[in-house]
Protein backbone atom coordinates (compact mmCIF):
# COMPACT_ATOMS: atom_id res chain seq x y z
CA UNK A 1 0.00 0.00 0.00
CA UNK A 2 2.33 2.25 0.90
CA UNK A 3 4.94 1.36 -2.48
CA UNK A 4 1.55 2.29 -4.75
CA UNK A 5 1.00 5.55 -2.22
CA UNK A 6 4.25 6.59 -2.90
CA UNK A 7 4.47 6.06 -6.50
CA UNK A 8 0.84 7.28 -7.62
CA UNK A 9 1.60 11.03 -5.96
CA UNK A 10 4.24 11.25 -8.93
CA UNK A 11 2.38 8.99 -11.76
CA UNK A 12 -0.68 11.22 -11.08
CA UNK A 13 0.76 14.66 -11.75
CA UNK A 14 2.99 13.17 -14.48
CA UNK A 15 0.26 11.34 -16.00
CA UNK A 16 -1.36 15.03 -16.34
CA UNK A 17 1.27 16.68 -17.93
CA UNK A 18 1.78 13.78 -20.66
CA UNK A 19 -2.13 14.30 -21.36
CA UNK A 20 -1.11 17.66 -21.39
CA UNK A 21 1.49 16.86 -23.60
CA UNK A 22 -0.21 13.96 -26.32
CA UNK A 23 -3.33 16.48 -26.29
CA UNK A 24 -1.43 18.86 -27.94
CA UNK A 25 0.88 16.42 -30.26
CA UNK A 26 -3.09 14.97 -31.15
CA UNK A 27 -4.64 18.64 -31.13
CA UNK A 28 -1.85 20.04 -33.62
CA UNK A 29 -1.59 17.12 -36.22
CA UNK A 30 -6.06 16.93 -36.16
CA UNK A 31 -6.19 20.21 -36.70
CA UNK A 32 -3.10 21.21 -39.24
CA UNK A 33 -5.06 18.53 -41.55
CA UNK A 34 -8.32 20.25 -40.77
CA UNK A 35 -6.86 23.34 -41.47
CA UNK A 36 -5.07 22.05 -45.12
CA UNK A 37 -8.66 20.53 -45.89
CA UNK A 38 -10.12 24.10 -44.84
CA UNK A 39 -7.63 26.29 -46.79
CA UNK A 40 -8.06 23.32 -49.77
CA UNK A 41 -11.98 24.02 -49.94
CA UNK A 42 -11.22 27.29 -50.17
CA UNK A 43 -11.23 29.76 -53.27
CA UNK A 44 -11.68 33.20 -53.90
CA UNK A 45 -13.33 34.57 -57.28
CA UNK A 46 -11.79 37.18 -59.49
CA UNK A 47 -13.26 39.11 -62.06
CA UNK A 48 -10.37 40.52 -64.26
CA UNK A 49 -10.40 42.65 -67.43
CA UNK A 50 -7.72 41.55 -69.17
CA UNK A 51 -6.08 37.62 -69.06
CA UNK A 52 -3.67 37.84 -65.98
CA UNK A 53 -1.18 34.69 -65.15
CA UNK A 54 0.07 33.75 -61.80
CA UNK A 55 2.80 36.00 -61.47
CA UNK A 56 0.24 38.92 -61.96
CA UNK A 57 -1.34 37.73 -59.21
CA UNK A 58 1.37 37.45 -56.95
CA UNK A 59 2.13 41.07 -57.71
CA UNK A 60 -0.50 41.89 -55.73
CA UNK A 61 -0.54 39.42 -53.01
CA UNK A 62 1.94 36.82 -51.89
CA UNK A 63 -0.59 34.75 -50.29
CA UNK A 64 -2.08 33.48 -53.85
CA UNK A 65 -0.29 30.21 -54.62
CA UNK A 66 -2.69 28.94 -57.61
CA UNK A 67 -4.68 30.26 -59.95
CA UNK A 68 -7.62 28.88 -62.49
CA UNK A 69 -9.01 30.18 -64.91
CA UNK A 70 -12.59 29.59 -65.50
CA UNK A 71 -13.34 28.65 -68.91
CA UNK A 72 -15.94 30.94 -70.68
CA UNK A 73 -17.75 28.61 -71.93
CA UNK A 74 -18.98 26.53 -69.19
CA UNK A 75 -19.72 30.10 -67.65
CA UNK A 76 -22.19 30.91 -70.53
CA UNK A 77 -23.84 27.05 -70.63
CA UNK A 78 -24.47 28.16 -66.86
CA UNK A 79 -26.45 31.31 -68.02
CA UNK A 80 -28.27 29.36 -70.48
CA UNK A 81 -28.68 32.23 -72.54
CA UNK A 82 -30.77 31.85 -75.60
CA UNK A 83 -28.84 33.06 -78.60
CA UNK A 84 -27.86 32.52 -81.95
CA UNK A 85 -23.86 30.96 -82.28
CA UNK A 86 -23.31 35.23 -83.74
CA UNK A 87 -24.29 36.61 -80.65
CA UNK A 88 -22.74 33.97 -78.35
CA UNK A 89 -19.63 34.35 -79.68
CA UNK A 90 -19.67 38.25 -79.68
CA UNK A 91 -20.89 37.74 -75.76
CA UNK A 92 -18.45 35.34 -75.09
CA UNK A 93 -15.45 37.82 -76.78
CA UNK A 94 -17.16 40.85 -74.26
CA UNK A 95 -16.93 38.49 -71.29
CA UNK A 96 -14.33 39.34 -68.97
CA UNK A 97 -12.02 36.69 -67.57
CA UNK A 98 -13.06 34.45 -64.47
CA UNK A 99 -10.20 33.02 -62.08
CA UNK A 100 -10.56 31.07 -59.03
CA UNK A 101 -7.38 31.73 -56.65
CA UNK A 102 -6.17 29.41 -54.14
CA UNK A 103 -4.55 30.90 -51.08
CA UNK A 104 -0.76 29.55 -49.79
CA UNK A 105 -2.77 28.90 -45.88
CA UNK A 106 -5.87 29.45 -43.65
CA UNK A 107 -5.99 32.82 -43.26
CA UNK A 108 -7.58 34.89 -40.83
CA UNK A 109 -10.50 37.06 -41.45
CA UNK A 110 -8.52 40.06 -41.75
CA UNK A 111 -5.63 38.84 -43.43
CA UNK A 112 -7.96 37.77 -45.86
CA UNK A 113 -9.63 41.17 -46.53
CA UNK A 114 -5.91 42.74 -46.57
CA UNK A 115 -5.52 40.08 -50.04
CA UNK A 116 -8.49 41.29 -51.04
CA UNK A 117 -8.00 45.04 -50.82
CA UNK A 118 -4.55 44.12 -52.41
CA UNK A 119 -5.95 42.76 -55.37
CA UNK A 120 -8.43 45.83 -55.65
CA UNK A 121 -5.44 48.25 -56.22
CA UNK A 122 -4.94 46.33 -59.92
CA UNK A 123 -6.98 48.48 -62.46
CA UNK A 124 -7.69 45.02 -64.53
CA UNK A 125 -9.79 43.78 -61.73
CA UNK A 126 -12.83 44.59 -62.00
CA UNK A 127 -14.73 42.23 -58.97
CA UNK A 128 -13.44 40.25 -55.92
CA UNK A 129 -15.81 37.96 -54.40
CA UNK A 130 -13.99 36.69 -51.06
CA UNK A 131 -17.31 34.54 -49.66
CA UNK A 132 -16.49 36.67 -46.26
CA UNK A 133 -19.17 35.52 -44.38
CA UNK A 134 -19.36 31.64 -44.99
CA UNK A 135 -15.30 32.14 -44.62
CA UNK A 136 -15.92 33.89 -41.17
CA UNK A 137 -18.05 31.71 -39.90
CA UNK A 138 -15.64 28.36 -40.61
CA UNK A 139 -13.07 30.63 -39.33
CA UNK A 140 -14.30 31.67 -36.36
CA UNK A 141 -15.93 28.20 -35.10
CA UNK A 142 -12.32 26.82 -36.21
CA UNK A 143 -10.54 29.81 -33.99
CA UNK A 144 -12.93 28.59 -30.93
CA UNK A 145 -12.20 24.54 -31.31
CA UNK A 146 -8.13 25.45 -31.02
CA UNK A 147 -9.10 28.07 -28.10
CA UNK A 148 -10.83 25.36 -26.03
CA UNK A 149 -8.62 22.95 -26.52
CA UNK A 150 -5.26 25.32 -25.75
CA UNK A 151 -6.73 26.29 -22.54
CA UNK A 152 -7.96 22.85 -21.07
CA UNK A 153 -4.02 21.91 -22.55
CA UNK A 154 -2.38 24.66 -20.08
CA UNK A 155 -5.15 23.75 -17.69
CA UNK A 156 -3.62 20.33 -17.52
CA UNK A 157 -0.61 21.36 -17.54
CA UNK A 158 -0.34 23.69 -14.80
CA UNK A 159 -2.33 21.50 -12.53
CA UNK A 160 0.41 18.63 -13.43
CA UNK A 161 2.86 21.06 -12.58
CA UNK A 162 1.85 21.97 -9.20
CA UNK A 163 1.29 18.68 -8.29
CA UNK A 164 5.25 17.93 -9.18
CA UNK A 165 5.84 21.01 -6.83
CA UNK A 166 4.10 19.34 -4.37
CA UNK A 167 5.73 16.36 -5.00
CA UNK A 168 8.85 18.12 -4.76
CA UNK A 169 8.30 18.75 -1.62
CA UNK A 170 7.48 15.44 -0.22
CA UNK A 171 10.28 13.94 -1.80
CA UNK A 172 12.58 16.88 -0.06
CA UNK A 173 10.87 15.40 3.26
CA UNK A 174 11.11 12.45 2.68
CA UNK A 175 15.03 12.34 1.51
CA UNK A 176 17.09 15.08 2.89
CA UNK A 177 17.84 13.31 5.89
CA UNK A 178 19.48 10.37 3.80
CA UNK A 179 20.86 12.52 1.31
CA UNK A 180 22.74 14.48 4.16
CA UNK A 181 23.91 11.59 5.87
CA UNK A 182 25.49 10.16 3.11
CA UNK A 183 27.19 13.42 1.94
CA UNK A 184 28.72 13.65 5.17
CA UNK A 185 30.10 10.44 4.44
CA UNK A 186 31.36 11.34 1.07
CA UNK A 187 28.87 9.90 -1.28
CA UNK A 188 28.30 11.70 -4.31
CA UNK A 189 25.82 13.50 -6.37
CA UNK A 190 24.80 10.73 -8.11
CA UNK A 191 24.86 8.32 -5.15
CA UNK A 192 23.06 10.10 -2.77
CA UNK A 193 20.24 10.80 -5.49
CA UNK A 194 20.28 6.80 -6.53
CA UNK A 195 17.21 6.20 -5.31
CA UNK A 196 15.23 9.17 -6.07
CA UNK A 197 16.67 8.73 -9.34
CA UNK A 198 15.20 5.08 -10.46
CA UNK A 199 12.54 5.45 -8.44
CA UNK A 200 11.55 8.54 -10.36
CA UNK A 201 12.59 6.79 -13.68
CA UNK A 202 10.50 4.03 -12.98
CA UNK A 203 7.53 6.32 -12.54
CA UNK A 204 7.99 7.99 -15.63
CA UNK A 205 7.82 5.17 -17.46
CA UNK A 206 4.85 4.01 -15.50
CA UNK A 207 2.88 7.05 -16.46
CA UNK A 208 4.35 6.77 -20.27
CA UNK A 209 3.22 4.23 -20.91
CA UNK A 210 -0.46 4.71 -19.29
CA UNK A 211 -1.07 7.82 -21.20
CA UNK A 212 0.21 5.91 -24.46
CA UNK A 213 -2.13 3.23 -23.44
CA UNK A 214 -5.04 5.75 -22.85
CA UNK A 215 -4.58 7.08 -26.41
CA UNK A 216 -4.29 4.24 -27.97
CA UNK A 217 -8.20 3.04 -26.48
CA UNK A 218 -8.91 6.31 -27.58
CA UNK A 219 -8.15 5.49 -30.92
CA UNK A 220 -9.68 2.64 -31.36
CA UNK A 221 -12.84 2.48 -28.99
CA UNK A 222 -14.32 6.00 -28.62
CA UNK A 223 -12.42 7.72 -31.54
CA UNK A 224 -13.41 4.88 -34.15
CA UNK A 225 -16.92 5.04 -33.11
CA UNK A 226 -17.53 8.58 -32.77
CA UNK A 227 -19.89 9.97 -35.01
CA UNK A 228 -18.19 13.22 -35.79
CA UNK A 229 -16.80 13.41 -39.04
CA UNK A 230 -13.34 15.19 -38.37
CA UNK A 231 -12.52 13.40 -36.03
CA UNK A 232 -13.44 9.99 -37.88
CA UNK A 233 -11.05 11.49 -40.45
CA UNK A 234 -8.20 12.11 -38.68
CA UNK A 235 -8.35 8.59 -36.26
CA UNK A 236 -4.45 7.58 -37.36
CA UNK A 237 -3.64 11.38 -35.97
CA UNK A 238 -5.11 10.52 -32.63
CA UNK A 239 -2.41 8.35 -31.66
CA UNK A 240 1.13 7.25 -33.35
CA UNK A 241 4.00 4.48 -32.14
CA UNK A 242 6.45 7.28 -31.96
CA UNK A 243 4.30 8.98 -29.32
CA UNK A 244 5.50 6.98 -26.39
CA UNK A 245 9.26 7.81 -27.23
CA UNK A 246 8.00 11.41 -27.09
CA UNK A 247 6.28 11.28 -23.96
CA UNK A 248 8.51 8.51 -22.01
CA UNK A 249 11.43 11.97 -23.08
CA UNK A 250 9.00 14.49 -21.84
CA UNK A 251 8.61 12.23 -18.54
CA UNK A 252 12.11 11.83 -17.96
CA UNK A 253 12.76 15.59 -18.75
CA UNK A 254 10.37 16.48 -16.05
CA UNK A 255 11.41 14.11 -13.20
CA UNK A 256 15.22 14.50 -13.59
CA UNK A 257 14.55 18.23 -13.81
CA UNK A 258 12.56 18.15 -10.49
CA UNK A 259 15.06 15.70 -8.95
CA UNK A 260 17.89 18.22 -9.79
CA UNK A 261 15.60 20.65 -8.17
CA UNK A 262 15.55 18.85 -5.14
CA UNK A 263 19.24 17.67 -4.43
CA UNK A 264 20.54 21.21 -4.87
CA UNK A 265 18.30 22.18 -2.29
CA UNK A 266 18.94 20.06 -0.01
CA UNK A 267 22.11 21.55 1.85
CA UNK A 268 24.54 19.74 4.74
CA UNK A 269 23.65 21.17 8.36
CA UNK B 1 54.60 11.16 14.43
CA UNK B 2 53.10 12.50 11.54
CA UNK B 3 50.51 15.69 12.23
CA UNK B 4 46.28 14.94 11.56
CA UNK B 5 45.23 18.20 11.81
CA UNK B 6 47.72 20.83 11.66
CA UNK B 7 45.49 24.63 12.19
CA UNK B 8 47.60 28.23 11.50
CA UNK B 9 45.53 31.52 12.21
CA UNK B 10 42.56 29.73 11.85
CA UNK B 11 39.66 31.76 12.18
CA UNK B 12 36.15 30.57 11.16
CA UNK B 13 32.74 32.34 10.94
CA UNK B 14 29.26 31.96 9.80
CA UNK B 15 28.87 35.35 8.20
CA UNK B 16 32.62 36.54 7.78
CA UNK B 17 31.44 39.24 10.37
CA UNK B 18 30.98 37.45 13.66
CA UNK B 19 33.99 35.32 14.01
CA UNK B 20 33.78 32.27 16.11
CA UNK B 21 36.82 30.82 16.11
CA UNK B 22 39.76 33.10 15.93
CA UNK B 23 43.39 33.13 15.09
CA UNK B 24 43.57 29.31 16.06
CA UNK B 25 46.86 27.58 16.53
CA UNK B 26 47.03 24.00 17.13
CA UNK B 27 48.12 20.78 15.62
CA UNK B 28 47.00 16.88 16.07
CA UNK B 29 48.81 14.18 15.54
CA UNK B 30 48.51 10.31 14.72
CA UNK B 31 46.85 8.19 17.83
CA UNK B 32 45.90 11.29 19.62
CA UNK B 33 43.14 11.53 21.96
CA UNK B 34 41.35 14.62 22.00
CA UNK B 35 38.83 16.57 23.85
CA UNK B 36 37.27 19.76 22.81
CA UNK B 37 35.40 21.43 25.39
CA UNK B 38 34.09 25.03 26.12
CA UNK B 39 30.79 26.68 27.14
CA UNK B 40 28.02 26.80 25.17
CA UNK B 41 28.06 28.32 21.48
CA UNK B 42 31.70 28.87 22.13
CA UNK B 43 32.56 26.95 18.91
CA UNK B 44 33.11 23.62 19.66
CA UNK B 45 30.92 21.94 16.75
CA UNK B 46 31.77 25.02 14.78
CA UNK B 47 35.51 24.01 14.56
CA UNK B 48 34.80 20.20 14.10
CA UNK B 49 32.93 21.02 11.19
CA UNK B 50 35.58 22.52 9.67
CA UNK B 51 38.02 19.20 10.28
CA UNK B 52 35.40 17.70 7.43
CA UNK B 53 34.92 20.40 5.22
CA UNK B 54 31.24 21.12 6.40
CA UNK B 55 32.23 24.71 7.10
CA UNK B 56 34.45 26.99 4.98
CA UNK B 57 37.63 27.97 6.48
CA UNK B 58 37.56 31.93 6.56
CA UNK B 59 41.37 33.18 7.47
CA UNK B 60 44.48 31.09 7.83
CA UNK B 61 45.37 27.48 6.91
CA UNK B 62 43.84 24.05 7.97
CA UNK B 63 45.39 20.72 6.57
CA UNK B 64 43.26 17.54 7.45
CA UNK B 65 44.61 14.23 6.11
CA UNK B 66 47.33 16.10 4.21
CA UNK B 67 44.84 17.97 2.67
CA UNK B 68 44.52 22.02 2.60
CA UNK B 69 41.09 22.72 3.20
CA UNK B 70 41.20 26.60 1.92
CA UNK B 71 39.07 26.19 -1.07
CA UNK B 72 39.17 22.13 -1.25
CA UNK B 73 38.01 21.03 -4.47
CA UNK B 74 34.90 19.14 -3.68
CA UNK B 75 35.92 15.74 -5.56
CA UNK B 76 38.84 15.88 -3.02
CA UNK B 77 36.39 16.66 0.14
CA UNK B 78 34.07 13.62 -1.22
CA UNK B 79 37.13 11.41 -0.87
CA UNK B 80 38.47 12.74 2.49
CA UNK B 81 35.34 12.25 4.18
CA UNK B 82 35.16 8.19 3.38
CA UNK B 83 38.32 8.30 5.14
CA UNK B 84 36.65 9.83 8.00
CA UNK B 85 34.30 8.61 10.93
CA UNK B 86 32.14 10.74 11.94
CA UNK B 87 29.21 10.55 15.17
CA UNK B 88 27.15 12.49 15.86
CA UNK B 89 24.51 13.62 19.19
CA UNK B 90 21.81 13.08 17.44
CA UNK B 91 22.51 9.84 15.88
CA UNK B 92 21.70 10.64 12.15
CA UNK B 93 20.88 7.24 11.19
CA UNK B 94 19.05 6.61 8.41
CA UNK B 95 15.71 5.67 9.64
CA UNK B 96 14.48 3.51 6.67
CA UNK B 97 17.66 1.77 6.32
CA UNK B 98 17.93 -1.25 8.74
CA UNK B 99 20.76 -1.36 11.59
CA UNK B 100 23.12 -3.57 9.21
CA UNK B 101 22.84 -0.95 6.17
CA UNK B 102 23.66 1.80 8.37
CA UNK B 103 26.40 0.47 9.79
CA UNK B 104 28.18 -0.28 6.58
CA UNK B 105 26.91 3.11 5.07
CA UNK B 106 30.71 3.46 4.74
CA UNK B 107 31.65 0.91 2.54
CA UNK B 108 28.52 0.75 0.42
CA UNK B 109 29.85 4.48 -0.92
CA UNK B 110 33.08 3.25 -1.40
CA UNK B 111 31.52 0.23 -3.70
CA UNK B 112 32.53 -2.55 -1.61
CA UNK B 113 30.96 -5.95 -2.31
CA UNK B 114 28.11 -7.18 -0.65
CA UNK B 115 30.27 -10.24 0.78
CA UNK B 116 32.57 -7.63 2.37
CA UNK B 117 30.08 -5.51 3.35
CA UNK B 118 27.79 -8.31 5.37
CA UNK B 119 31.11 -9.70 7.34
CA UNK B 120 32.17 -6.39 8.54
CA UNK B 121 28.42 -5.32 9.48
CA UNK B 122 28.13 -8.89 11.88
CA UNK B 123 31.94 -7.71 13.22
CA UNK B 124 31.48 -4.67 14.23
CA UNK B 125 27.92 -4.92 15.55
CA UNK B 126 29.58 -7.80 17.33
CA UNK B 127 32.36 -5.07 18.38
CA UNK B 128 29.51 -2.72 19.84
CA UNK B 129 27.38 -5.63 21.51
CA UNK B 130 24.51 -5.31 19.12
CA UNK B 131 24.67 -8.96 17.88
CA UNK B 132 20.88 -9.89 16.57
CA UNK B 133 19.50 -6.23 16.02
CA UNK B 134 20.79 -6.29 12.07
CA UNK B 135 17.44 -5.88 10.69
CA UNK B 136 15.90 -3.85 13.12
CA UNK B 137 15.28 -0.03 11.99
CA UNK B 138 17.28 2.71 14.26
CA UNK B 139 14.04 4.06 15.67
CA UNK B 140 13.17 0.35 16.99
CA UNK B 141 16.56 1.19 18.93
CA UNK B 142 16.87 3.05 22.46
CA UNK B 143 19.13 6.05 22.20
CA UNK B 144 22.11 4.58 23.21
CA UNK B 145 21.61 1.40 21.17
CA UNK B 146 21.50 4.26 18.17
CA UNK B 147 24.35 5.98 19.10
CA UNK B 148 26.25 2.37 19.26
CA UNK B 149 25.08 2.05 15.45
CA UNK B 150 27.21 5.49 14.91
CA UNK B 151 29.99 4.39 16.62
CA UNK B 152 29.97 1.26 14.60
CA UNK B 153 29.18 2.92 11.27
CA UNK B 154 32.14 5.55 12.22
CA UNK B 155 34.59 2.61 12.33
CA UNK B 156 33.02 0.70 9.60
CA UNK B 157 36.31 1.81 7.01
CA UNK B 158 38.52 2.11 9.21
CA UNK B 159 38.97 5.66 9.25
CA UNK B 160 42.41 7.47 10.06
CA UNK B 161 40.19 10.19 11.75
CA UNK B 162 37.19 9.99 14.06
CA UNK B 163 35.24 13.16 14.56
CA UNK B 164 32.70 13.20 17.62
CA UNK B 165 29.86 15.87 18.51
CA UNK B 166 28.69 15.39 21.56
CA UNK B 167 28.55 11.75 21.05
CA UNK B 168 27.21 10.86 24.41
CA UNK B 169 25.18 14.19 25.33
CA UNK B 170 21.87 12.30 24.98
CA UNK B 171 22.91 9.05 26.78
CA UNK B 172 22.68 8.21 30.04
CA UNK B 173 25.75 7.08 32.33
CA UNK B 174 25.87 3.67 31.23
CA UNK B 175 25.52 4.15 27.12
CA UNK B 176 27.95 6.73 27.93
CA UNK B 177 30.46 4.38 29.30
CA UNK B 178 30.14 1.56 26.49
CA UNK B 179 30.67 4.83 23.96
CA UNK B 180 33.59 5.97 25.84
CA UNK B 181 34.87 2.22 25.78
CA UNK B 182 34.45 1.60 21.84
CA UNK B 183 36.03 5.66 21.38
CA UNK B 184 39.46 4.43 23.46
CA UNK B 185 39.77 1.25 22.00
CA UNK B 186 39.60 2.29 18.77
CA UNK B 187 42.44 5.03 19.49
CA UNK B 188 44.37 2.41 21.70
CA UNK B 189 43.70 -0.53 19.07
CA UNK B 190 44.12 0.45 15.73
CA UNK B 191 45.92 3.74 16.11
CA UNK B 192 42.76 5.79 14.89
CA UNK B 193 43.31 9.77 15.89
CA UNK B 194 40.13 10.83 17.66
CA UNK B 195 38.55 14.19 18.20
CA UNK B 196 35.66 14.54 20.67
CA UNK B 197 33.74 17.94 21.35
CA UNK B 198 32.19 17.50 25.04
CA UNK B 199 30.66 19.34 27.55
CA UNK B 200 32.24 16.83 29.75
CA UNK B 201 35.23 15.08 30.03
CA UNK B 202 34.57 11.34 31.44
CA UNK B 203 35.77 10.57 35.03
CA UNK B 204 37.37 7.13 34.24
CA UNK B 205 39.38 7.07 31.15
CA UNK B 206 41.89 4.79 30.78
CA UNK B 207 44.40 6.29 27.86
CA UNK B 208 46.30 9.01 27.60
CA UNK B 209 44.63 12.30 26.21
CA UNK B 210 44.98 15.67 24.75
CA UNK B 211 42.60 18.40 26.06
CA UNK B 212 41.59 22.17 24.10
CA UNK B 213 39.27 24.74 25.20
CA UNK B 214 37.92 27.25 23.59
CA UNK B 215 36.87 30.41 25.67
CA UNK B 216 33.93 32.66 24.84
CA UNK B 217 36.09 34.98 22.78
CA UNK B 218 36.59 32.17 20.61
CA UNK B 219 40.38 31.39 21.25
CA UNK B 220 41.83 27.72 21.42
CA UNK B 221 43.98 26.50 24.21
CA UNK B 222 45.28 23.42 25.32
CA UNK B 223 44.83 22.67 28.90
CA UNK B 224 48.42 20.79 30.13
Amino acid sequence: MKFIKTHISLIFPLIAILLGLEFFIVFDRTTNNYEKSLQNGYSMMVVAKDEMSIDDFKAWDKHIEQVIELEKKSILKRLEMDKNAQNKKKFEASLPNFYSLKLDSYLSVSALEKVKSNLKKSDNILNIESFQSAYQSEYELFSFIKLSFSTFIIFMSIIGFFLIVKQMEVWNFLHAQRMKVMEIFGASLFLRSKVLISMALIDAVISALITSVLFYLIQNIWVANSQMQILKENVSEVFAFSDIFILLFAAIVVVMVSIYIVIINVKEE
Amino acid sequence: MSNIITATNLTLSYDKEDEVIKDANFSIKKGDFVFITGPSGSGKSTLLKSFYGSLAVDKGSLVVGGLDMVDIKKEKLQELRTHLGIVFQDYRLINEWTVEKNVVLPLWIAGYSEEVQRTQSERLLHHVKLSGKEKKYPLELSGGEQQRVGVARALAKNPFLILADEPTGNLDDYSSNVIWDLMENACHQLDTTVVVVTHRIPMVFNIPYRHFTIDEQGSVYEVH
